[in-house]
Protein backbone atom coordinates (compact mmCIF):
# COMPACT_ATOMS: atom_id res chain seq x y z
CA UNK A 1 0.00 0.00 0.00
CA UNK A 2 1.25 3.21 -1.38
CA UNK A 3 1.22 6.83 0.61
CA UNK A 4 -1.00 7.86 -2.13
CA UNK A 5 -3.53 4.99 -1.50
CA UNK A 6 -3.42 5.30 1.75
CA UNK A 7 -3.87 9.40 1.96
CA UNK A 8 -7.16 8.62 -0.72
CA UNK A 9 -8.49 5.85 1.53
CA UNK A 10 -8.44 8.14 4.18
CA UNK A 11 -10.43 11.03 2.46
CA UNK A 12 -12.89 8.40 1.25
CA UNK A 13 -13.77 7.71 4.44
CA UNK A 14 -13.59 11.05 5.88
CA UNK A 15 -15.93 12.58 3.22
CA UNK A 16 -18.36 9.51 3.64
CA UNK A 17 -18.74 9.82 7.37
CA UNK A 18 -19.52 13.53 7.10
CA UNK A 19 -22.28 12.36 4.25
CA UNK A 20 -23.39 10.33 6.54
CA UNK A 21 -23.60 12.89 9.88
CA UNK A 22 -25.13 15.68 7.59
CA UNK A 23 -27.56 13.32 6.31
CA UNK A 24 -28.73 12.02 9.53
CA UNK A 25 -29.22 15.80 10.85
CA UNK A 26 -30.82 16.42 8.16
CA UNK A 27 -33.29 13.97 8.21
CA UNK A 28 -33.75 14.51 11.97
CA UNK A 29 -34.26 18.01 12.00
CA UNK A 30 -38.43 18.83 11.35
CA UNK A 31 -39.10 22.33 11.73
CA UNK A 32 -42.63 24.29 10.91
CA UNK A 33 -45.05 22.61 8.15
CA UNK A 34 -43.96 25.29 5.56
CA UNK A 35 -43.26 23.92 2.43
CA UNK A 36 -42.30 26.25 -0.65
CA UNK A 37 -42.43 25.44 -3.89
CA UNK A 38 -39.74 26.88 -6.38
CA UNK A 39 -38.92 27.16 -10.06
CA UNK A 40 -36.13 28.50 -12.27
CA UNK A 41 -34.29 29.35 -8.80
CA UNK A 42 -37.91 31.87 -7.79
CA UNK A 43 -40.52 30.86 -4.73
CA UNK A 44 -43.63 31.06 -6.50
CA UNK A 45 -45.89 29.67 -3.47
CA UNK A 46 -45.28 29.72 0.21
CA UNK A 47 -48.01 26.84 1.86
CA UNK A 48 -48.59 26.45 5.51
CA UNK A 49 -49.44 22.57 5.16
CA UNK A 50 -51.06 22.62 8.59
CA UNK A 51 -54.09 25.25 7.46
CA UNK A 52 -54.17 24.38 3.38
CA UNK A 53 -57.13 22.75 2.92
CA UNK A 54 -56.89 19.92 0.66
CA UNK A 55 -56.73 20.94 -3.03
CA UNK A 56 -55.29 20.03 -5.90
CA UNK A 57 -53.66 22.74 -8.73
CA UNK A 58 -51.10 22.70 -11.79
CA UNK A 59 -47.71 24.29 -11.96
CA UNK A 60 -46.76 24.97 -15.80
CA UNK A 61 -43.16 25.28 -16.62
CA UNK A 62 -42.20 28.50 -19.01
CA UNK A 63 -40.26 25.41 -21.26
CA UNK A 64 -43.84 24.46 -21.58
CA UNK A 65 -44.47 20.74 -19.22
CA UNK A 66 -46.73 21.08 -16.30
CA UNK A 67 -46.56 19.43 -13.06
CA UNK A 68 -50.29 18.50 -10.49
CA UNK A 69 -49.46 19.42 -6.83
CA UNK A 70 -51.54 17.84 -4.45
CA UNK A 71 -51.93 18.68 -0.71
CA UNK A 72 -54.13 16.85 1.42
CA UNK A 73 -53.81 16.25 5.07
CA UNK A 74 -51.40 18.67 5.65
CA UNK A 75 -48.61 16.54 3.21
CA UNK A 76 -47.62 17.43 -0.27
CA UNK A 77 -47.02 15.77 -3.50
CA UNK A 78 -46.49 15.82 -6.99
CA UNK A 79 -49.46 13.60 -8.47
CA UNK A 80 -48.81 14.13 -11.49
CA UNK A 81 -46.18 15.56 -14.12
CA UNK A 82 -45.55 15.14 -18.19
CA UNK A 83 -41.38 14.80 -17.37
CA UNK A 84 -39.72 12.61 -18.90
CA UNK A 85 -38.45 10.34 -15.93
CA UNK A 86 -41.43 10.80 -13.32
CA UNK A 87 -39.06 11.31 -10.51
CA UNK A 88 -41.22 13.68 -8.65
CA UNK A 89 -44.20 11.62 -9.08
CA UNK A 90 -42.18 8.39 -7.81
CA UNK A 91 -40.90 10.56 -4.31
CA UNK A 92 -44.27 10.60 -3.02
CA UNK A 93 -45.15 12.81 -0.16
CA UNK A 94 -42.30 15.51 1.04
CA UNK A 95 -40.79 13.98 4.09
CA UNK A 96 -37.98 15.99 5.37
CA UNK A 97 -36.04 18.71 4.63
CA UNK A 98 -33.13 16.06 3.77
CA UNK A 99 -35.11 14.88 0.46
CA UNK A 100 -36.77 17.52 -1.09
CA UNK A 101 -39.37 16.63 -4.36
CA UNK A 102 -37.97 17.85 -7.62
CA UNK A 103 -38.18 17.80 -10.69
CA UNK A 104 -35.05 18.48 -12.71
CA UNK A 105 -36.54 18.50 -16.68
CA UNK A 106 -38.93 21.60 -15.31
CA UNK A 107 -36.79 22.59 -12.69
CA UNK A 108 -38.86 22.78 -10.11
CA UNK A 109 -38.09 22.20 -6.72
CA UNK A 110 -40.94 21.45 -3.32
CA UNK A 111 -39.25 21.47 0.00
CA UNK A 112 -39.47 22.53 3.73
CA UNK A 113 -38.84 26.52 4.43
CA UNK A 114 -35.93 27.19 6.41
CA UNK A 115 -35.79 28.50 9.73
CA UNK A 116 -36.00 32.21 8.33
CA UNK A 117 -38.84 31.39 6.06
CA UNK A 118 -36.67 31.68 3.11
CA UNK B 1 -4.74 4.68 -33.49
CA UNK B 2 -4.21 1.47 -34.68
CA UNK B 3 -6.93 -0.73 -35.79
CA UNK B 4 -7.00 -3.30 -33.10
CA UNK B 5 -7.19 -0.35 -30.73
CA UNK B 6 -9.61 1.13 -32.11
CA UNK B 7 -11.74 -2.17 -32.19
CA UNK B 8 -11.47 -2.10 -28.64
CA UNK B 9 -12.31 0.67 -27.92
CA UNK B 10 -15.84 0.40 -30.18
CA UNK B 11 -16.33 -2.89 -28.24
CA UNK B 12 -15.92 -1.25 -25.21
CA UNK B 13 -18.09 1.25 -25.98
CA UNK B 14 -20.88 -0.75 -27.43
CA UNK B 15 -20.79 -2.83 -24.10
CA UNK B 16 -21.24 0.34 -22.01
CA UNK B 17 -24.39 1.26 -24.32
CA UNK B 18 -25.94 -1.93 -23.81
CA UNK B 19 -25.12 -2.02 -19.85
CA UNK B 20 -26.49 1.63 -19.93
CA UNK B 21 -29.50 1.23 -21.46
CA UNK B 22 -30.53 -2.03 -19.66
CA UNK B 23 -29.74 -0.32 -16.34
CA UNK B 24 -32.13 2.48 -17.22
CA UNK B 25 -35.46 -0.03 -17.49
CA UNK B 26 -34.15 -0.96 -13.94
CA UNK B 27 -36.85 0.83 -11.74
CA UNK B 28 -34.81 3.99 -9.52
CA UNK B 29 -32.98 2.96 -6.39
CA UNK B 30 -34.19 6.25 -4.90
CA UNK B 31 -36.25 9.30 -4.84
CA UNK B 32 -33.07 11.40 -5.03
CA UNK B 33 -32.50 12.12 -8.89
CA UNK B 34 -29.38 10.88 -10.37
CA UNK B 35 -28.58 7.72 -7.40
CA UNK B 36 -27.96 5.16 -9.48
CA UNK B 37 -24.95 2.51 -9.86
CA UNK B 38 -24.08 3.65 -13.07
CA UNK B 39 -23.16 0.04 -14.05
CA UNK B 40 -21.77 1.70 -17.79
CA UNK B 41 -18.62 3.63 -15.28
CA UNK B 42 -16.97 -0.30 -14.76
CA UNK B 43 -16.02 -0.05 -18.61
CA UNK B 44 -14.74 3.71 -17.85
CA UNK B 45 -12.73 2.23 -14.53
CA UNK B 46 -11.48 -0.39 -16.96
CA UNK B 47 -10.61 1.88 -20.01
CA UNK B 48 -8.95 4.32 -17.52
CA UNK B 49 -6.39 1.83 -16.40
CA UNK B 50 -6.28 0.40 -19.74
CA UNK B 51 -6.18 3.28 -22.67
CA UNK B 52 -4.41 6.09 -22.60
CA UNK B 53 -6.44 9.38 -21.63
CA UNK B 54 -7.25 10.84 -25.13
CA UNK B 55 -8.96 7.59 -25.77
CA UNK B 56 -10.68 6.98 -22.63
CA UNK B 57 -11.80 10.78 -22.79
CA UNK B 58 -13.08 9.36 -26.90
CA UNK B 59 -14.84 6.39 -25.38
CA UNK B 60 -16.62 8.47 -22.68
CA UNK B 61 -17.89 10.99 -24.89
CA UNK B 62 -19.33 8.80 -27.87
CA UNK B 63 -20.84 6.61 -24.69
CA UNK B 64 -22.60 9.93 -22.99
CA UNK B 65 -24.40 10.84 -26.61
CA UNK B 66 -24.69 7.71 -27.90
CA UNK B 67 -26.76 7.07 -24.77
CA UNK B 68 -28.54 10.28 -24.55
CA UNK B 69 -29.98 9.38 -28.08
CA UNK B 70 -31.00 5.79 -27.70
CA UNK B 71 -32.73 6.72 -24.46
CA UNK B 72 -34.24 10.04 -25.85
CA UNK B 73 -33.70 11.79 -22.44
CA UNK B 74 -31.68 14.95 -23.83
CA UNK B 75 -32.76 16.78 -20.72
CA UNK B 76 -30.67 14.50 -18.74
CA UNK B 77 -27.64 15.27 -21.38
CA UNK B 78 -25.67 18.19 -19.60
CA UNK B 79 -25.60 16.15 -16.25
CA UNK B 80 -24.30 13.23 -17.64
CA UNK B 81 -22.01 15.36 -19.35
CA UNK B 82 -20.47 16.71 -16.64
CA UNK B 83 -20.84 14.19 -14.57
CA UNK B 84 -18.80 11.80 -16.92
CA UNK B 85 -16.21 14.56 -17.68
CA UNK B 86 -15.22 15.63 -13.88
CA UNK B 87 -15.17 11.58 -13.08
CA UNK B 88 -12.96 10.63 -16.08
CA UNK B 89 -10.42 13.83 -15.22
CA UNK B 90 -10.32 12.99 -11.86
CA UNK B 91 -9.42 9.19 -12.29
CA UNK B 92 -6.90 10.17 -14.90
CA UNK B 93 -5.23 11.88 -12.40
CA UNK B 94 -5.71 9.57 -9.88
CA UNK B 95 -4.13 6.56 -11.48
CA UNK B 96 -0.69 8.12 -11.31
CA UNK B 97 -1.24 7.83 -7.66
CA UNK B 98 -3.32 4.91 -7.32
CA UNK B 99 -1.60 1.47 -8.74
CA UNK B 100 -3.93 -0.82 -10.98
CA UNK B 101 -4.68 -3.34 -7.69
CA UNK B 102 -6.05 -0.59 -6.22
CA UNK B 103 -8.26 0.60 -8.80
CA UNK B 104 -11.71 0.29 -7.40
CA UNK B 105 -10.43 3.31 -5.03
CA UNK B 106 -10.07 5.37 -7.92
CA UNK B 107 -13.53 4.34 -8.88
CA UNK B 108 -15.16 5.56 -5.48
CA UNK B 109 -13.26 8.84 -5.68
CA UNK B 110 -14.70 9.10 -9.80
CA UNK B 111 -18.46 8.41 -8.87
CA UNK B 112 -18.30 10.95 -5.88
CA UNK B 113 -16.90 13.36 -8.29
CA UNK B 114 -19.79 12.59 -11.17
CA UNK B 115 -22.43 13.18 -8.60
CA UNK B 116 -20.22 16.29 -7.87
CA UNK B 117 -20.71 17.52 -11.51
CA UNK B 118 -24.16 16.81 -11.71
CA UNK B 119 -24.85 18.64 -8.36
CA UNK B 120 -23.00 21.71 -10.11
CA UNK B 121 -24.90 21.70 -12.80
CA UNK B 122 -28.55 21.33 -10.80
CA UNK B 123 -27.12 24.21 -9.14
CA UNK B 124 -26.44 26.35 -12.61
CA UNK B 125 -30.05 25.00 -13.96
CA UNK B 126 -32.27 25.78 -10.90
CA UNK B 127 -30.13 28.91 -10.10
CA UNK B 128 -31.11 27.84 -6.74
CA UNK B 129 -28.42 26.36 -4.27
CA UNK B 130 -31.62 24.31 -3.01
CA UNK B 131 -30.20 20.81 -4.55
CA UNK B 132 -27.39 20.87 -2.24
CA UNK B 133 -29.79 19.58 0.34
CA UNK B 134 -29.22 16.53 -1.23
CA UNK B 135 -25.27 16.49 -1.80
CA UNK B 136 -24.69 14.24 1.17
CA UNK B 137 -27.02 11.58 -0.15
CA UNK B 138 -25.61 11.15 -3.60
CA UNK B 139 -21.87 11.36 -1.87
CA UNK B 140 -22.83 8.39 0.18
CA UNK B 141 -24.86 6.85 -3.09
CA UNK B 142 -21.66 7.56 -4.96
CA UNK B 143 -19.58 5.77 -2.52
CA UNK B 144 -21.73 2.63 -2.43
CA UNK B 145 -22.21 2.80 -6.77
CA UNK B 146 -18.45 3.43 -6.87
CA UNK B 147 -16.94 0.56 -4.81
CA UNK B 148 -19.17 -1.92 -6.98
CA UNK B 149 -18.62 -0.53 -10.04
CA UNK B 150 -14.72 -0.90 -9.25
CA UNK B 151 -14.98 -4.01 -8.02
CA UNK B 152 -16.14 -5.23 -11.31
CA UNK B 153 -13.28 -3.50 -13.30
CA UNK B 154 -10.75 -4.80 -10.88
CA UNK B 155 -12.03 -8.21 -11.07
CA UNK B 156 -12.03 -8.11 -15.16
CA UNK B 157 -8.44 -6.21 -15.32
CA UNK B 158 -7.10 -8.97 -12.77
CA UNK B 159 -8.19 -11.85 -15.21
CA UNK B 160 -7.61 -10.14 -18.41
CA UNK B 161 -3.94 -8.23 -17.49
CA UNK B 162 -2.32 -11.38 -15.50
CA UNK B 163 1.25 -9.45 -16.43
CA UNK B 164 0.01 -6.72 -13.88
CA UNK B 165 -1.04 -8.94 -11.46
CA UNK B 166 -2.91 -7.86 -8.34
CA UNK B 167 -0.71 -8.70 -4.96
CA UNK B 168 -2.57 -10.55 -2.23
CA UNK B 169 -5.58 -7.94 -0.61
CA UNK B 170 -3.68 -6.24 1.99
CA UNK B 171 -5.51 -3.86 3.77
Amino acid sequence: MTKGVKICLAAIITVFLAAVIITAVMSLRTGRNMAVIEQNGEILYRIDLDKEEDREFTVTSPDGGWNTIRIQGGTICVSEADCPDKTCVRTGLLRNEGSPIVCLPHKLIIRFADENGG
Amino acid sequence: MKTKRLAELSLLTAAALVVFIVELRLPDLSSVPGVKLGLANIFTVYAVYRFSGRETLLMVLSRVLLGALFSSNFSAVLYSLAGALLCLAGMLLLRKVIPQHFMWLCSIIGAMLHNTGQMAVAVAQMRTLTPLMWYPKLIIAGCIAGLFTGLCAQHVVDRLAPGNKRKADKK
